[in-house]
């Protein structure tokens, strides 16, 4: 008990002693509490109490599955702070806080410090429907007869202030009277204690003691096994989104705030806005995981974007909200993914393949490579623009705008663009538009008009700046066809949805064209992410399948040069390009230079939702360098007769990586299913210069419509 | 690393700080400047570190010498979406220089010594690296008076607003034609000084004429709750500041300014000298334009 500090009620900062503080207040209430006895004796509080609406039962009130609930409090001043605020109608600003969206009223009634009174707790009985919290020093039975007799739902009991016995008499008479307690707590060892005691709402104060502000890992020592039934409230520390949202992240169930509401210029937005922030969290940890809808994954997403965009992104929204549920739509994409995209895409045993692994990692995987190659143009990224084009027709607009890294996403743009007679501009970095120069003549003789982006780096995310430059201008009536599961909500779950028949697929066929109910593995690349979730998602709530992400490693970590965003030291939490996720920055926060062979790879950035499935742990991230992706390039090619893109080469490699931990893991006949998301003939000139094919007159010659790399994954 | 030591962000009795219920210094000059001297705020934008960290300095120096009220320093970034070639330029030319964002309050500073109220404008990823509270810390002890956030929306703020709320600092968002009542509604609450109207849809940069977009969206934006409305995008030269500060309670200028700046390759004038007197000639015509803008 020599720690025991009452934070919130005391409002001790650290010197001096927490206790003798609270001796003092609890000595002064007690005196103040037997002055009102000689006034109105307990029995004639119970009468009082009888005549008295029934209490709200507050449990109902402090739990909920979508929201973090907010207790706001009706507070004066502290001792630490002193004043705080007038508040000179108290029934006014309880009425605010509910119409803000409250869930509970917490009322001080204590004089001398907190300028409270019992009046105050009448006014706002009176004023409001939701349960009502009277907060004080009580030790006694009287000031629980008090509370119910003028109304209250809540009390607060000060486990530093009671031994065992008090605790658990305070609790029960507070039970018997149909209120609540709400029990603060400041150790572990009180937590306990007011468990023993039966106590059904606990608050927590997770305050680092050394800076006053939330610290998770405080709360995370704190609340550690905590039975399920017991309500997590926050107690101390909550001041605004911030603090809330950190307390909601750490598992608490809901939050009492005193200043940050009871001093805000307009106290219907302040707690609004506490309200907004424990949706947020809550809804970004929704499950299943697969048909998790943004714009929230985890602390991931968001619509980082010019209000401008706003108008935009909501019609989208709802847009593509409608076209989801309409029957008309999903047929008509149907369609066209048969006749037109011509899938199903196969699903292919490659055994000769497999017997490499087995070679390199002493275990006999069955290998399965799903064939986004044999797509129409060659690469998984036509199922998204088929939809989007979709989309585009049926929000009226007429002109489609995309950014391409190295033409595979500008390709499939143009080409649905043709095929529905949409006006179309692909932004493209001037370095990449040089080095696939082909692409670019693909593109235009689809109909596209291409744009060299030479601000910037001239790569895939100055093409992007570019690209969010025009829709900001010509919004109206320009859709911004992305071609990643990255960028402003909705475009990370909507890109996603149109992806997600890769995985739906393989699961399908590996059933049935094979007999095995479902992979124990299965391996993608990972550039902004498009391929991967589309593979992973119909396996994400199967626990059964481990989940394997590869990046761009270029030239390892070490080296500065790559795409890494995962590993340890490489990205950071950040937002980019619409987006909060983890991203390649400088020490000032400038977005750094990324390097891969495989330009579809060579991105800052990351989608968010793969950011979250890597910080929930659902998802195996590593990387493959250029090396390791080239041998997989070849290994595959002499295996199986499949030429594989580059970027889909890092799944390749990954592969072998992949069976390694399969085999640490004790598997010793794993079936892996590996995404080759794009075919590899755009990629024959690096490749020929990589394993010195050519001579140098036919390599020269070549340099004219040269090339590294290929699609954005 | 966003995980600063937060503990300088304390009263001296070790609690965190409470909401700083100081009145917004932003609408106070607007203010003053109406009923005082019945003209619009001038608000200059210059890119902070451009053309280097020194020269840059004098630059917002020469803004407030010449007649400008509020100073836009903005914070040269990688990726500005929001911005056209001018200040894309002029961005890019100031990190290859060696702009370090730590001393951006040597400008902010300079700002306020010569009277101005400063301001500055940064894409949010440079903040949020820096880390939200220290930002607003040293801003704020540099005399800083707010900022304007062209990639951070209210719906996305929450950290943001209760740290202003902390150090008593504006939230300018901003509002374009193609916005909704709705949105202009959520962007008025939520914002403490002024809401920035964007003349046109699109980014940043000079145009020949403006056409009457703008004052519709500030008659909209007042509508929905904003106390204080300034225009800026597309304001190039003295005419267009005076039309514009007939109806906007300020007048935004940047790739006019920055201009005076450049050379007609897209690279820094190399004459220093020669380059802050073009700046403050044209900041003083501006400043003639929005002076006689309700006369």
């Amino acid at each position: 008990m020599k720690n025991a500090r009452a934070e919130e009620l005391s409002d001790d900062p650290g010197e001096g002693g927490a206790l003798s503080v609270l001796d003092d207040l609890v000595a002064g209430a007690l005196e103040d509490q037997q002055a009102r006895e000689q006034q109105t004796s307990l029995a004639q509080l119970q009468e009082m109490a009888a005549a008295a609406p029934a209490p709200l039962d507050a449990k109902r009130w402090l739990r909920d599955a979508g929201s973090v609930p907010v207790i706001a409090e009706i507070k004066r001043a502290s001792p630490s702070k002193g004043h705080l605020a007038d508040i000179p109608d108290p029934a006014a600003l309880a009425r605010e806080y509910e119409r803000g969206g409250a869930s509970a009223i917490s009322v001080l009634t204590e004089g001398r410090r907190f300028l409270g009174s019992l009046d105050d707790l009448d006014a706002v009985r009176a004023a409001v429907s939701i349960p009502v919290l009277r907060k004080d020093f009580i030790v006694t039975d009287y000031q629980i007869w008090e509370a119910r007799a003028h109304g209250a739902d809540l009390v607060l009991l000060i486990v530093a202030a009671l031994d065992d016995a008090q605790l658990k008499h305070l609790l029960d008479l507070t039970h018997e009277l149909g209120m609540t307690a709400l029990v603060e707590t400041h150790t572990r060892e009180e937590i306990d204690r007011a468990i023993a005691a039966g106590a059904q709402v606990i608050g927590i104060n997770a305050r680092n003691l050394k800076n006053l502000y939330v610290d998770i890992n405080v709360y995370a020592d704190l609340a550690d096994n905590l039975p399920d039934e017991v309500i997590k409230v926050a107690e101390s520390g909550v001041f605004g989104p911030t603090e809330l949202k950190n307390y909601a992240r750490a598992g608490a169930d809901a939050v009492l705030v005193g200043e940050g509401v009871a001093t805000a210029h307009d106290h219907v937005l302040a707690v609004h806005r506490l309200i907004k922030a424990g949706e947020q969290v809550k809804s970004s940890e929704q499950t299943p995981l697969g048909t998790h809808e943004g714009p929230y994954f985890g602390e991931f997403g968001g619509r980082f974007v010019p209000e401008a965009l706003i108008t935009a992104i909501d019609e989208l929204e709802q847009v593509y909200d409608e076209a989801k549920k309409d029957p008309e739509f999903q047929a008509e994409l149907k369609r066209l993914n048969e006749q037109y995209v011509g899938r199903r895409s196969p699903l292919t045993e490659a055994p000769r393949f497999a017997q490499r692994i087995a070679e390199r990692t002493g275990i006999e995987p069955r290998v399965s490579l799903k064939r986004e190659d044999l797509n129409h143009t060659g690469a998984h990224k036509i199922n998204n623009a088929l939809g989007q084009a979709l989309l585009v027709k049926r929000m009226g607009k007429t002109r489609v705008i995309a950014e391409t890294g190295a033409g595979q996403h500008g390709v499939a743009t143009a080409t649905v663009c043709a095929m529905m007679g949409l006006k179309c501009r692909i932004y493209m970095g001037q370095i990449d538009a040089r080095r696939q120069a082909l692409n670019v003549a693909r593109m235009r003789m689809l109909g596209a008009e291409v744009v060299e982006v030479t601000a910037g780096d001239r790569i895939l995310k100055d093409a992007i700046n570019e690209a969010l430059r025009d829709w900001v201008t010509n919004v109206k009536d320009t859709h911004y066809l992305l071609g990643t599961v990255a960028g402003p909500h909705p475009f990370p779950s909507m890109v996603r949805d149109f992806q997600k028949i890769i995985g739906e697929e393989a699961k399908e066929q590996l059933q049935e064209w094979y007999g095995i109910d479902h992979p124990d593995a299965v391996v993608a690349c990972v550039g902004g992410g498009s391929n991967a979730i589309g593979v992973m998602n119909a396996f994400l709530d199967d626990e059964r399948v481990n989940l394997y992400g590869y990046e761009a490693g270029g030239d390892g970590p070490e080296s500065g040069r790559h795409a890494i965003r995962f590993a340890p030291g490489t990205g950071e939490l950040g937002m980019f390009q619409g987006t909060k996720s983890y991203v390649l920055v400088n020490d000032e926060g400038q977005t750094l230079d990324t390097y891969s062979i495989s330009a579809g790879l060579d991105y800052a950035s990351v989608g968010p939702e793969h950011s979250w499935l890597k910080d929930i742990g659902r998802v195996n991230y590593s990387w493959a360098t250029d090396e390791e992706a080239m041998n997989a390039f070849k290994d595959l090619s002499e295996t199986e007769g499949i030429i594989p893109a580059i970027e889909s080469s890092h799944a390749i490699a990954g592969a072998y990586k992949a069976a390694a931990d399969l085999k640490a893991k004790g598997y010793e006949h794993p079936v892996m299913i590996v995404n080759i998301s794009g075919r590899g003939d755009k990629d024959m000139n690096t490749a020929a210069k990589w394993f010195g094919y050519l001579t140098d007159e036919q390599e020269a010659a070549l340099e004219g419509n040269g090339t590294p790399g290929s699609h954005t994954a | 690393m966003t995980q600063h030591d937060q503990s300088t962000a304390a009263t001296p009795s070790g609690q965190p700080l409470g909401i700083k219920h100081q009145p917004s210094p932003t609408a106070a000059r607007i203010d003053e400047l109406k009923t005082q001297h019945n003209r619009p705020a001038f608000i200059g934008y210059l890119p902070f570190g451009f053309p280097d960290t020194a020269t840059s300095v004098d630059a917002v120096r020469t803004l407030v010498e010449n007649g400008c009220d509020i100073v836009e320093i903005g914070l040269p970034y990688s990726d500005p979406v929001m911005d056209g070639p001018v200040i894309q330029r002029a961005s890019q030319i100031a990190i290859e220089n060696g702009e370090r964002i730590a001393n951006v309050f040597q400008a902010v500073e300079a700002v306020a010594a010569a009277g101005g109220v400063p301001l500055i404008m940064s894409y949010w990823n440079l903040i949020f690296h820096y880390g939200v509270d220290a930002f607003a810390r040293d801003f704020a002890n540099a005399g800083g008076a707010g900022l304007i956030t062209p990639d951070l929306i209210p719906d996305e703020a929450g950290e943001w607003i209760e740290v202003s709320d902390r150090y008593g600092l504006d939230r300018v968002f901003m509002v374009s034609p193609d916005s909704t009542d709705k949105r202009l509604g959520i962007v008025s609450r939520n914002a403490r000084g002024f809401v920035y109207a964007a003349s046109r849809m699109g980014v940043t940069g000079e145009r020949d004429a403006i056409d009457v977009g703008p004052q519709t969206l500030v008659r909209r934006t007042r509508e929905a709750g904003a106390d204080h409305v300034c225009v800026g995008i597309g304001v190039s030269n003295a005419e267009q500041a005076q039309l514009v500060g007939s109806y906007a309670d300020g007048v935004i200028v940047g790739s006019a300014l920055v201009h005076t700046l450049l050379d007609g390759n897209g690279n820094a004038k190399a004459d220093r000298g020669a380059a802050l007197a073009d700046l403050a000639k044209t900041t003083a015509s501006i400043a003639e334009g929005v002076r006689t803008a309700r006369q």
